[in-house]
């Protein structure tokens, strides 16, 4: 309730603001005067990908201007992101498809040529998707206490899709909160980890909900907790981490977050009508199925609140890169 | 089947018809452009499908995918230039055929090759997807990574001529593969603070760079030679010749319908699987690598043994083996379905309307790949004084539009020059990507089996599986080397009585 | 030394040469390259979980088989296999024009456009040839454009295109 109330808030709000700004500057030559560039920092197929591209169709029928998606995969997603802030000619008329990897990437890789938050201006939000604790079947643990418990007895093995994904950096960030002894054993994307943890090579992991949505329904994993910070409606009776409490899981709280970002010279203007038109993205039909069949909730935050978002994200993901020994 | 009526009434709509028509036809075009690959074309065909009914949607996807794997071979054939990386394989035959005048030959070889194989691939998937989804699921880290070792004893059957150089060239394929992030740990390697370094080096500009890039310069550094009018293009494929290769064919496309069960494997590495394989059975084993049939049609049945199984897993288990199998699993959950045990149980009809589609689009392949090959193969024809430059235009910007980056077309550059040495020292090409493909999945194995097993060795024994490739592996190297040695002795027996 | 005596001693001249390159190659992969170029993490379980394991057991590898290489090629007589190889040089404007085509395509791509380099590096090589069917010179404005057509605004793939607007 609380959600949806914020939710129609702040649509609502920048509704009445860009309806202001609109019918002051009607007659000038509004923005955009160009097609619109989304850039996905992930090559073609990904989560990512296909909800930029998802995004990209509705918000051109929005803008009534061509969106074209363009991938600039490469280094986590530092090497699109690392374009988009050196700016250029296209740079008012250019978005970016952002994810944890913005975030994270900034401890994983040395020398980054930016600065992922004052480089940038932060849109919209668009889905957050939950991760979910599960283990194997066959595993003797009912909760995540047991775990824990088990967990500081013996050496645990966590499955993640590759180095500075939000999977492994979730199971990082569980291991330095419960001080367990937990190895990350690394597959290269999830369909590839996936099969360890139905085979039970590995004690558990902390998937993107769509991964592992119909094998926890089909009974093949079971789920002891979400990692987001209110219950899943898709799982009503997995806990959340945070509501543990116990084993420092109540600072626990994380999604697979995907939000639009542009370069920090993009015009006042084009953020309001941007902002607007991704409100309009969000309340479509299309969206809200769409995210639904992804396990996922619309995003929550834009603007500033984006911002102070993603300020928090880099330092908490800073500070789990360097308890793991990943940080270069 | 109770259901029979709903099954044939979800699968006859005009909609399914055009939709694996269109899917074929553009994976043959896209798969034959050097730099586009299948994966591309079924990523950028993604959002069409939205607005699509699920089965036309995805069989859309399946034609394109099935389309490429093939049209991947037509320019590999033709121009030395591997339209996508599974298809590097069959060049290793189809180019020189293509030389000696067989082009058409080599083309209708594939074709039909993989139409066989496509369709044994297809019945795999219908009537033993639960049997082979199980076993799939028991490949662990233990297990790939004695499959991965029995792959590398197949460069030493893909060494001709000189065995040291073989090796060599594995080696340093090995080498440049670990070029990037550390999988383990993220630490870089290699990478001297390059940006472009770290997600490793690109596969299609290696590709391209190897094979069509020392072509063309051979043939600048080479006496401008006129060119001689042939009837390039040649005859087509007897069928006698195709009764010849069938065994090939038919033991190609299982070894592809099993690669293609167990996720992470790949067509590329089930293509010069079942080619070894067939070298070291064929009788004409001399004339592999020279523009032999049999090696055109080992190839092309391996990887395309792979498309229909590697729907296995991702119909089954809800686990995607490849790339394009993730969008495809992107594409059922948009359309509201979670492919995985739970389908076959709410949604059987629409699976088997599926299935129905798949099957057709095998003989919709047959149909357009004829009418490609007619076009494609006028090719060969064009002299190549005016080919050569438009395919130098071709790798170029497919090798930029990889990632849309400069580097990469530095690299391909880089890695043409590498093969023109190559060439020139006799150093063979195909070892050295292999090595390039199987180096990582053979380090990252090992390791990830020395994590799962908390750094106990007795891992790597634990079951059947392990046992069988171990045999398979020490088999191997005994019998090349069981060759290699009384071969010598042969030379040596000869060159005794001379 | 003269030529001749070195011909009569090695039996493979290049065997010997790429044997000694890559003996070179592999010797500073071995002692600079993985020390200097690989970051391995301060606490390890096990030797083979290290990141240089695998690069310093291949450079090891290929310094043995160098070795080999470099033996074969004083040792063992292979000209009879060796004709494959002589090819019959061209003129040197020919080769010298090919490189300069494909200087032109990674300096220029990103600067001037998709379009234009691929024409220019496309005339270029014709002229290298040289080509003499007047007609085909048409060909190589139709493809570049036609291709960079197909890329950019059929497949939503982009290429370069130059600040002129092509």
């Amino acid at each position: 309730m609380n959600k949806f109330l914020s939710t129609t808030c702040l649509a609502a709000c920048s509704g009445v603001l860009i309806l202001g700004m609109t019918v002051s500057s009607a007659s000038a030559n509004e923005w955009p005067t160009d097609d619109i560039r989304l850039v996905v920092p992930y090559a073609p197929g990904g989560t990512t990908d296909v909800l930029s591209r998802r995004v990209a169709d509705l918000l051109q029928q929005e803008l009534d201007t061509n969106v074209i998606v363009e991938n600039r995969p490469g280094a986590g997603s530092t090497v699109g992101t690392g374009r988009l802030a050196r700016g250029g000619r296209d740079a008012g008329h250019t978005i970016l498809m952002a994810s944890p990897g913005h975030t994270i990437g900034a401890a994983i890789y040395p020398d980054l040529s930016y600065d992922p938050v004052e480089d940038f201006v932060f849109l919209q939000n668009m889905i957050d998707i939950p991760n979910v604790m599960v283990v194997p079947a066959s595993s003797p643990y009912e909760s995540v206490i047991e775990f824990v418990e088990a967990a500081q007895e013996e050496n645990m093995t966590f499955s993640h899709s590759g180095v500075g994904s939000s999977i492994h950096m979730s199971g990082e960030l569980f291991k330095t909160l419960t001080d367990t002894n937990m190895t990350a054993v690394p597959f290269a994307g999830s369909g590839a980890a996936l099969p360890a943890l139905l085979g039970g090579d590995v004690d558990v992991s902390f998937e993107n909900m769509p991964t592992v949505l119909s094998h926890i329904r089909s009974g093949d994993l079971r789920a002891l907790a979400v990692t987001s910070a209110e219950r899943s409606e898709y799982l009503p009776d997995v806990p959340t981490l945070a509501e543990i409490g116990e084993h420092n899981l109540d600072q626990f709280i994380t999604t697979a977050w995907f939000g639009l970002i542009a370069h920090n010279s993009f015009s006042e203007e084009a953020q309001s009508v941007m902002q607007e038109a991704l409100a309009k993205v969000m309340e479509r039909e299309e969206f809200l199925d769409f995210a639904e069949q992804l396990g996922a909730e619309p995003g929550q935050v834009s603007g500033e609140e984006f911002k102070q978002f993603i300020i928090a994200e880099v330092e908490r993901w800073d500070g789990v890169a360097q308890q793991a020994g990943i940080s270069q | 089947m109770e259901n029979f009526s709903e099954v044939i009434a979800i699968f006859f709509s005009l909609d399914n018809f055009i939709a694996i028509a269109l899917g074929v036809v553009i994976g043959v075009v896209v798969g034959s452009i050097p730099g586009l690959t299948a994966t591309m074309a079924v990523a950028l065909a993604l959002p069409f499908t939205f607005s699509m009914q699920p089965v036309a949607a995805i069989l859309l996807l399946v034609g394109i995918y099935k389309g490429g794997m093939y049209g991947g071979s037509i320019t590999a054939i033709l121009i030395r230039t591997p339209g996508s990386p599974a298809s590097a394989c069959t060049l290793l035959d189809g180019y020189p055929m293509a030389q000696q005048g067989h082009a058409k030959k080599a083309l209708k070889t594939a074709l039909y090759s993989s139409v066989i194989a496509d369709f044994i691939s297809n019945i795999a998937l219908i009537f033993f997807a639960a049997y082979l989804a199980k076993i799939a699921l028991n490949f662990g880290a233990p297990e790939f990574f004695w499959l991965i070792c029995f792959s590398l004893t197949i460069i030493i059957s893909l060494a001709s001529g000189s065995m040291i150089k073989g090796l060599m060239a594995a080696l340093l394929g090995i080498l440049l593969s670990l070029v990037g992030l550390d999988e383990v740990f993220g630490s870089q390697r290699f990478t001297f603070g390059n940006y472009n370094l770290m997600d490793s080096i690109s596969f299609i500009p290696l590709l391209i760079g190897l094979f069509a890039i020392p072509e063309i310069i051979e043939f600048y550094r080479k006496k401008a030679l006129p060119h001689i009018k042939a009837k390039a293009s040649g005859a087509g494929l007897a069928f006698s010749e195709l009764k010849r290769c069938m065994t090939t064919i038919v033991r190609g496309s299982l070894i592809g319908v099993i690669i293609g069960a167990i996720p992470g494997t790949g067509a590329t590495a089930a293509a010069f699987i079942s080619y070894s394989d067939a070298r070291r059975r064929s009788p004409n084993k001399a004339n592999f690598g020279k523009g032999e049939v049999e090696g055109v049609a080992a190839a092309e049945a391996g990887n395309n043994g792979v498309a229909g199984a590697t729907m296995i897993p991702l119909l089954s288990l809800g686990i995607p083996g490849d790339v394009i199998t993730a969008i495809i699993l992107g594409a059922f959950m948009v359309h509201g379905l979670t492919p995985g045990p739970i389908m076959f149980q709410e949604n059987l009809s629409l699976i088997y309307a599926l299935f129905m589609g798949i099957m057709f689009s095998s003989v919709v392949l047959l149909l357009v790949g004829n009418v490609a090959i007619k076009y494609f193969s006028l090719i060969a024809d064009i002299p190549k004084s005016i080919l050569f430059p438009i395919v130098l235009m071709f790798c170029v910007y497919g090798a930029y539009a990889v990632n849309n980056d400069t580097f990469d077309v530095w690299l391909m550059l880089a890695f043409g020059v590498l093969g023109y040495i190559f060439n020139r020292a006799a150093i063979p090409a195909a070892p050295f990507l292999i090595g390039f493909i199987l180096g990582p999945m053979f380090e990252d194995n090992l390791r990830r089996s020395l994590l799962i097993g908390h750094n106990d060795l007795s891992i790597f024994v634990r079951g059947p599986i392990t046992w069988a490739f171990i045999a398979l592996t020490v088999g191997s190297i005994g019998l090349a080397l069981y060759r290699f040695i009384s071969a010598r002795r042969e030379a040596r027996n000869i060159a005794d009585k001379a | 030394m003269t030529r001749a005596y070195v011909k009569r001693r090695i039996k493979d001249v290049s065997d010997v040469i790429a044997g000694s390159i890559l003996l070179c190659f592999s010797l500073a992969l071995v002692f600079y390259l993985v020390p200097n170029y690989i970051n391995e993490p301060p606490i390890l379980q096990n030797p083979m979980m290290s990141p240089r394991w695998l690069p310093g057991i291949v450079g090891w590898m290929i310094v043995l088989f160098s070795i080999l290489l470099i033996l074969q090629g004083f040792l063992l007589d292979r000209s009879g296999e060796d004709d494959e190889r002589q090819i019959e040089k061209g003129s040197t404007r020919r080769f010298i024009l090919m490189v300069a085509a494909l200087l032109i395509y990674v300096a220029l791509f990103e600067a001037m456009g998709a379009v234009f380099t691929g024409i220019l590096a496309t005339l270029i090589l014709f002229v290298a040839h040289p080509v003499r069917t007047w007609w085909a010179y048409s060909l190589a404005f139709v493809f570049p454009i036609a291709v960079t057509f197909l890329f950019v605004k059929v497949m939503n793939v982009p290429l370069p295109i130059s600040p002129i607007g092509f």
